[in-house]
Protein backbone atom coordinates (compact mmCIF):
# COMPACT_ATOMS: atom_id res chain seq x y z
CA UNK A 1 0.00 0.00 0.00
CA UNK A 2 2.02 2.90 -1.33
CA UNK A 3 0.58 6.37 -1.09
CA UNK A 4 2.07 9.82 -1.49
CA UNK A 5 4.77 10.47 1.13
CA UNK A 6 5.68 6.77 1.36
CA UNK A 7 9.42 6.15 1.27
CA UNK A 8 10.63 3.24 -0.88
CA UNK A 9 13.91 1.45 -1.41
CA UNK A 10 15.36 1.19 -4.89
CA UNK A 11 15.80 -2.33 -6.28
CA UNK A 12 18.21 -1.55 -9.13
CA UNK A 13 21.62 -0.05 -9.84
CA UNK A 14 20.32 3.22 -11.28
CA UNK A 15 22.06 5.23 -8.56
CA UNK A 16 19.07 6.26 -6.46
CA UNK A 17 18.88 4.83 -2.96
CA UNK A 18 15.62 6.04 -1.56
CA UNK A 19 12.47 7.38 -3.18
CA UNK A 20 9.41 9.13 -1.90
CA UNK A 21 6.13 8.59 -3.72
CA UNK A 22 4.37 11.80 -4.70
CA UNK A 23 1.70 10.58 -7.11
CA UNK A 24 0.19 7.37 -8.46
CA UNK A 25 -0.07 7.31 -12.26
CA UNK A 26 -3.25 6.35 -14.09
CA UNK A 27 -5.63 7.17 -11.29
CA UNK A 28 -7.53 10.21 -10.25
CA UNK A 29 -8.92 9.29 -6.92
CA UNK A 30 -7.23 6.13 -5.77
CA UNK A 31 -5.69 5.85 -2.39
CA UNK A 32 -3.00 3.19 -2.67
CA UNK A 33 -0.60 1.71 -5.20
CA UNK A 34 0.38 -1.96 -5.22
CA UNK A 35 2.86 -4.17 -7.06
CA UNK A 36 3.02 -3.28 -10.76
CA UNK A 37 1.71 0.27 -10.40
CA UNK A 38 3.68 3.20 -11.77
CA UNK A 39 4.30 6.07 -9.42
CA UNK A 40 5.92 9.48 -9.64
CA UNK A 41 8.60 9.78 -7.02
CA UNK A 42 11.28 12.10 -5.73
CA UNK A 43 14.79 10.85 -5.11
CA UNK A 44 15.49 11.41 -1.45
CA UNK A 45 18.92 9.85 -1.36
CA UNK A 46 21.28 9.02 -4.20
CA UNK A 47 24.69 7.42 -4.65
CA UNK A 48 27.30 10.11 -5.38
CA UNK A 49 28.65 10.51 -8.94
CA UNK A 50 25.68 8.89 -10.69
CA UNK A 51 23.40 10.36 -13.34
CA UNK A 52 20.48 10.54 -10.90
CA UNK A 53 20.59 13.19 -8.23
CA UNK A 54 18.80 14.01 -5.04
CA UNK A 55 15.45 15.80 -5.37
CA UNK A 56 15.01 14.73 -8.98
CA UNK A 57 11.48 13.71 -10.03
CA UNK A 58 11.31 10.32 -11.75
CA UNK A 59 8.89 7.50 -12.51
CA UNK A 60 9.17 4.11 -10.86
CA UNK A 61 7.41 0.74 -10.89
CA UNK A 62 6.62 -0.84 -7.56
CA UNK A 63 8.13 -4.33 -7.36
CA UNK A 64 7.87 -5.26 -3.69
CA UNK A 65 5.39 -4.26 -1.03
CA UNK A 66 5.03 -5.02 2.65
CA UNK A 67 1.33 -5.37 2.01
CA UNK A 68 0.67 -8.93 1.00
CA UNK A 69 -0.09 -9.86 -2.60
CA UNK A 70 -2.76 -12.52 -3.04
CA UNK A 71 -2.93 -14.90 -5.96
CA UNK A 72 -5.93 -16.81 -7.19
CA UNK A 73 -4.45 -20.12 -6.11
CA UNK A 74 -4.31 -19.00 -2.49
CA UNK A 75 -0.65 -18.09 -2.46
CA UNK A 76 0.24 -14.97 -0.49
CA UNK A 77 3.46 -13.06 -1.12
CA UNK A 78 4.68 -10.52 1.36
CA UNK A 79 8.07 -8.80 1.30
CA UNK A 80 9.93 -7.13 4.10
CA UNK A 81 10.34 -3.82 2.30
CA UNK A 82 8.70 -1.50 -0.17
CA UNK A 83 10.86 -1.32 -3.27
CA UNK A 84 10.61 0.20 -6.74
CA UNK A 85 12.56 0.19 -10.01
CA UNK A 86 13.31 3.52 -11.69
CA UNK A 87 12.02 3.77 -15.28
CA UNK A 88 11.93 6.50 -17.88
CA UNK A 89 8.93 7.82 -19.79
CA UNK A 90 9.12 5.01 -22.36
CA UNK A 91 9.18 2.29 -19.72
CA UNK A 92 12.82 1.33 -20.06
CA UNK A 93 14.55 0.74 -16.75
CA UNK A 94 17.24 3.31 -15.88
CA UNK A 95 19.46 0.76 -14.21
CA UNK A 96 20.88 -2.29 -15.91
CA UNK A 97 20.56 -4.80 -13.08
CA UNK A 98 17.80 -5.53 -10.62
CA UNK A 99 18.24 -6.88 -7.12
CA UNK A 100 16.04 -9.14 -5.07
CA UNK A 101 13.03 -11.26 -5.85
CA UNK A 102 10.34 -10.03 -8.23
CA UNK A 103 6.73 -11.20 -8.50
CA UNK A 104 5.50 -12.90 -11.65
CA UNK A 105 2.56 -10.50 -11.85
CA UNK A 106 4.82 -7.87 -13.38
CA UNK A 107 4.98 -9.88 -16.59
CA UNK A 108 1.20 -9.82 -16.95
CA UNK A 109 1.25 -6.08 -16.41
CA UNK A 110 3.67 -5.71 -19.33
CA UNK A 111 6.88 -5.10 -17.45
CA UNK A 112 8.67 -7.99 -19.14
CA UNK A 113 11.88 -5.98 -19.29
CA UNK A 114 12.08 -5.74 -15.54
CA UNK A 115 11.22 -9.42 -15.15
CA UNK A 116 13.90 -10.45 -17.62
CA UNK A 117 16.55 -8.46 -15.73
CA UNK A 118 15.54 -9.85 -12.36
CA UNK A 119 17.69 -12.49 -10.67
CA UNK A 120 14.73 -14.34 -9.20
CA UNK A 121 11.08 -14.50 -10.19
CA UNK A 122 8.55 -15.65 -7.62
CA UNK B 1 -7.83 -1.78 -28.39
CA UNK B 2 -8.64 -5.23 -29.72
CA UNK B 3 -5.03 -6.16 -29.85
CA UNK B 4 -4.59 -5.19 -26.25
CA UNK B 5 -7.56 -7.23 -25.17
CA UNK B 6 -6.33 -10.22 -27.09
CA UNK B 7 -2.93 -9.90 -25.58
CA UNK B 8 -4.45 -9.69 -22.14
CA UNK B 9 -6.60 -12.74 -22.75
CA UNK B 10 -3.59 -14.66 -23.91
CA UNK B 11 -1.54 -13.56 -20.95
CA UNK B 12 -4.21 -14.51 -18.51
CA UNK B 13 -4.46 -17.97 -20.00
CA UNK B 14 -0.70 -18.45 -20.15
CA UNK B 15 -0.16 -17.33 -16.59
CA UNK B 16 -2.91 -19.50 -15.21
CA UNK B 17 -1.38 -22.45 -16.98
CA UNK B 18 2.04 -21.59 -15.65
CA UNK B 19 0.57 -21.28 -12.18
CA UNK B 20 -0.98 -24.67 -12.50
CA UNK B 21 2.30 -26.17 -13.62
CA UNK B 22 4.17 -24.51 -10.79
CA UNK B 23 1.49 -25.64 -8.40
CA UNK B 24 1.83 -29.20 -9.57
CA UNK B 25 5.59 -28.93 -9.12
CA UNK B 26 5.23 -27.54 -5.65
CA UNK B 27 2.78 -30.26 -4.76
CA UNK B 28 5.28 -32.90 -5.80
CA UNK B 29 6.87 -33.72 -2.47
CA UNK B 30 3.55 -34.33 -0.80
CA UNK B 31 2.00 -36.47 -3.48
CA UNK B 32 4.90 -38.70 -4.27
CA UNK B 33 2.85 -41.51 -5.70
CA UNK B 34 1.13 -39.60 -8.46
CA UNK B 35 3.48 -36.72 -8.91
CA UNK B 36 5.33 -37.88 -12.00
CA UNK B 37 2.23 -38.72 -13.93
CA UNK B 38 0.46 -35.55 -12.95
CA UNK B 39 3.33 -33.33 -13.88
CA UNK B 40 3.81 -34.89 -17.27
CA UNK B 41 0.15 -34.63 -18.17
CA UNK B 42 -0.13 -30.99 -17.16
CA UNK B 43 2.99 -29.96 -19.05
CA UNK B 44 1.92 -31.74 -22.22
CA UNK B 45 -1.43 -29.97 -22.11
CA UNK B 46 0.31 -26.66 -21.77
CA UNK B 47 2.64 -27.40 -24.66
CA UNK B 48 -0.27 -28.39 -26.87
CA UNK B 49 -2.03 -25.16 -26.15
CA UNK B 50 1.08 -23.10 -26.80
CA UNK B 51 2.01 -24.73 -30.08
CA UNK B 52 -1.27 -23.78 -31.75
CA UNK B 53 -0.97 -20.04 -31.90
CA UNK B 54 2.33 -18.74 -30.83
CA UNK B 55 5.61 -18.52 -32.62
CA UNK B 56 8.25 -21.13 -32.04
CA UNK B 57 11.98 -20.87 -32.30
CA UNK B 58 12.69 -21.73 -35.96
CA UNK B 59 9.95 -19.37 -37.16
CA UNK B 60 11.32 -16.54 -35.09
CA UNK B 61 14.81 -17.14 -36.40
CA UNK B 62 13.55 -17.11 -39.95
CA UNK B 63 11.67 -13.84 -39.45
CA UNK B 64 14.72 -12.27 -37.85
CA UNK B 65 16.95 -13.28 -40.73
CA UNK B 66 14.36 -11.98 -43.21
CA UNK B 67 14.31 -8.52 -41.64
CA UNK B 68 18.09 -8.60 -41.39
CA UNK B 69 18.42 -8.26 -37.67
CA UNK B 70 22.08 -8.23 -36.67
CA UNK B 71 23.77 -10.43 -34.16
CA UNK B 72 20.91 -12.78 -33.37
CA UNK B 73 21.57 -14.86 -30.29
CA UNK B 74 19.41 -17.61 -28.87
CA UNK B 75 19.98 -18.36 -25.22
CA UNK B 76 18.38 -20.95 -23.01
CA UNK B 77 17.03 -19.26 -19.92
CA UNK B 78 18.85 -19.95 -16.65
CA UNK B 79 17.38 -22.67 -14.55
CA UNK B 80 16.26 -20.45 -11.74
CA UNK B 81 13.68 -18.60 -13.84
CA UNK B 82 10.97 -20.96 -14.92
CA UNK B 83 8.84 -18.37 -16.66
CA UNK B 84 10.34 -18.87 -20.13
CA UNK B 85 12.44 -21.34 -22.07
CA UNK B 86 14.41 -19.27 -24.55
CA UNK B 87 15.54 -15.69 -24.87
CA UNK B 88 16.30 -14.40 -28.35
CA UNK B 89 18.42 -11.27 -28.67
CA UNK B 90 18.51 -9.24 -31.86
CA UNK B 91 20.07 -5.90 -32.71
CA UNK B 92 18.58 -3.29 -34.99
CA UNK B 93 20.52 -0.53 -36.68
CA UNK B 94 18.07 2.23 -35.77
CA UNK B 95 14.88 2.73 -33.82
CA UNK B 96 12.91 2.24 -37.03
CA UNK B 97 14.67 -1.01 -37.71
CA UNK B 98 13.94 -2.24 -34.19
CA UNK B 99 10.28 -1.31 -34.58
CA UNK B 100 10.15 -3.14 -37.90
CA UNK B 101 11.60 -6.27 -36.32
CA UNK B 102 8.80 -6.25 -33.76
CA UNK B 103 6.18 -5.58 -36.44
CA UNK B 104 7.46 -8.47 -38.54
CA UNK B 105 7.15 -10.85 -35.60
CA UNK B 106 3.59 -9.73 -34.88
CA UNK B 107 2.69 -10.04 -38.56
CA UNK B 108 4.09 -13.55 -38.62
CA UNK B 109 2.02 -14.49 -35.58
CA UNK B 110 -1.09 -13.13 -37.29
CA UNK B 111 -0.34 -14.98 -40.52
CA UNK B 112 0.20 -18.21 -38.68
CA UNK B 113 -3.27 -18.24 -37.17
CA UNK B 114 -5.24 -16.75 -40.03
CA UNK B 115 -8.82 -17.95 -40.01
CA UNK B 116 -8.69 -18.97 -36.40
CA UNK B 117 -11.72 -18.13 -34.32
CA UNK B 118 -9.69 -16.46 -31.62
CA UNK B 119 -6.28 -15.04 -32.35
CA UNK B 120 -3.59 -15.03 -29.75
CA UNK B 121 -1.09 -12.25 -30.23
CA UNK B 122 2.19 -11.89 -28.41
CA UNK B 123 2.31 -9.04 -25.97
CA UNK B 124 4.69 -6.30 -26.99
CA UNK B 125 6.41 -3.84 -24.72
CA UNK B 126 8.24 -0.65 -25.57
CA UNK B 127 6.97 -0.14 -29.10
CA UNK B 128 6.79 3.64 -28.90
CA UNK B 129 10.40 4.17 -28.00
CA UNK B 130 12.10 1.68 -30.25
CA UNK B 131 15.18 1.41 -28.05
CA UNK B 132 14.28 -1.92 -26.56
CA UNK B 133 11.22 -3.88 -27.67
CA UNK B 134 10.24 -7.13 -26.00
CA UNK B 135 7.94 -9.52 -27.88
CA UNK B 136 6.69 -12.00 -25.33
CA UNK B 137 5.28 -15.02 -27.13
CA UNK B 138 4.83 -17.42 -24.28
CA UNK B 139 7.86 -19.59 -23.79
CA UNK B 140 10.10 -17.74 -26.25
CA UNK B 141 10.88 -14.11 -25.54
CA UNK B 142 12.40 -11.92 -28.22
CA UNK B 143 14.36 -8.84 -27.26
CA UNK B 144 14.99 -6.42 -30.11
CA UNK B 145 17.46 -3.76 -29.04
CA UNK B 146 19.20 -0.83 -30.60
CA UNK B 147 22.98 -1.11 -30.66
CA UNK B 148 23.54 1.38 -27.83
CA UNK B 149 20.84 -0.15 -25.67
CA UNK B 150 22.31 -3.59 -26.19
CA UNK B 151 25.70 -2.42 -25.06
CA UNK B 152 24.16 -0.58 -22.10
CA UNK B 153 22.04 -3.38 -20.71
CA UNK B 154 24.47 -6.19 -21.60
CA UNK B 155 21.85 -8.91 -21.36
CA UNK B 156 24.19 -11.68 -22.51
CA UNK B 157 26.53 -10.88 -19.65
CA UNK B 158 23.68 -11.01 -17.19
CA UNK B 159 22.38 -14.40 -18.25
CA UNK B 160 25.73 -16.04 -18.96
CA UNK B 161 27.87 -15.04 -16.02
CA UNK B 162 25.19 -15.35 -13.41
CA UNK B 163 24.22 -18.86 -14.28
CA UNK B 164 27.81 -19.99 -14.52
CA UNK B 165 28.72 -18.47 -11.18
CA UNK B 166 25.72 -19.88 -9.44
CA UNK B 167 26.28 -23.37 -10.75
CA UNK B 168 29.94 -23.23 -9.83
CA UNK B 169 29.07 -22.07 -6.32
CA UNK B 170 26.59 -24.85 -5.91
CA UNK B 171 29.16 -27.37 -7.09
CA UNK B 172 31.69 -26.12 -4.56
CA UNK B 173 29.17 -26.12 -1.79
CA UNK B 174 28.32 -29.76 -2.32
CA UNK B 175 31.91 -31.01 -2.50
CA UNK B 176 33.33 -32.09 0.80
CA UNK B 177 36.69 -30.51 1.56
CA UNK B 178 38.94 -31.47 4.42
CA UNK B 179 39.83 -28.38 6.41
CA UNK B 180 43.44 -27.36 6.57
CA UNK B 181 45.09 -27.17 9.93
CA UNK B 182 46.84 -23.79 9.98
CA UNK B 183 47.63 -23.62 13.67
CA UNK B 184 51.25 -23.52 14.71
CA UNK B 185 50.67 -25.65 17.78
CA UNK B 186 51.82 -29.22 17.59
CA UNK B 187 48.94 -31.56 17.15
CA UNK B 188 47.71 -32.99 20.41
CA UNK B 189 47.96 -36.68 20.65
CA UNK B 190 45.15 -38.25 22.56
CA UNK B 191 46.73 -41.43 23.70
Amino acid sequence: MIQPQTHLNVADNSGARELMCIRIIGTSNRRYAYIGDVIVAVIKEAVPNTPLERSEVIRAVIVRTCKELKRNNGMIIQYDDNAAVVIDQEGNPKGTRIFGAIARELRQLNFTKIVSLAPEVL
Amino acid sequence: MWAVQRARAFLASSTTSSYSSSLSQSLKPWKLGFSGFKHVSSSSVIDGRRCEGLLDLPEIEKVLSDVRADDVKVMPVPKHCDWADFMVLATGRSTWHVKNIAQALIYKAKQKQRGAKRMMLPSVEGQEGGKWIVVDSGKVIVHALEEKARAYYNLEGLWNSETLEKEADLGNALVKIRRKNNSKKPAQRSA
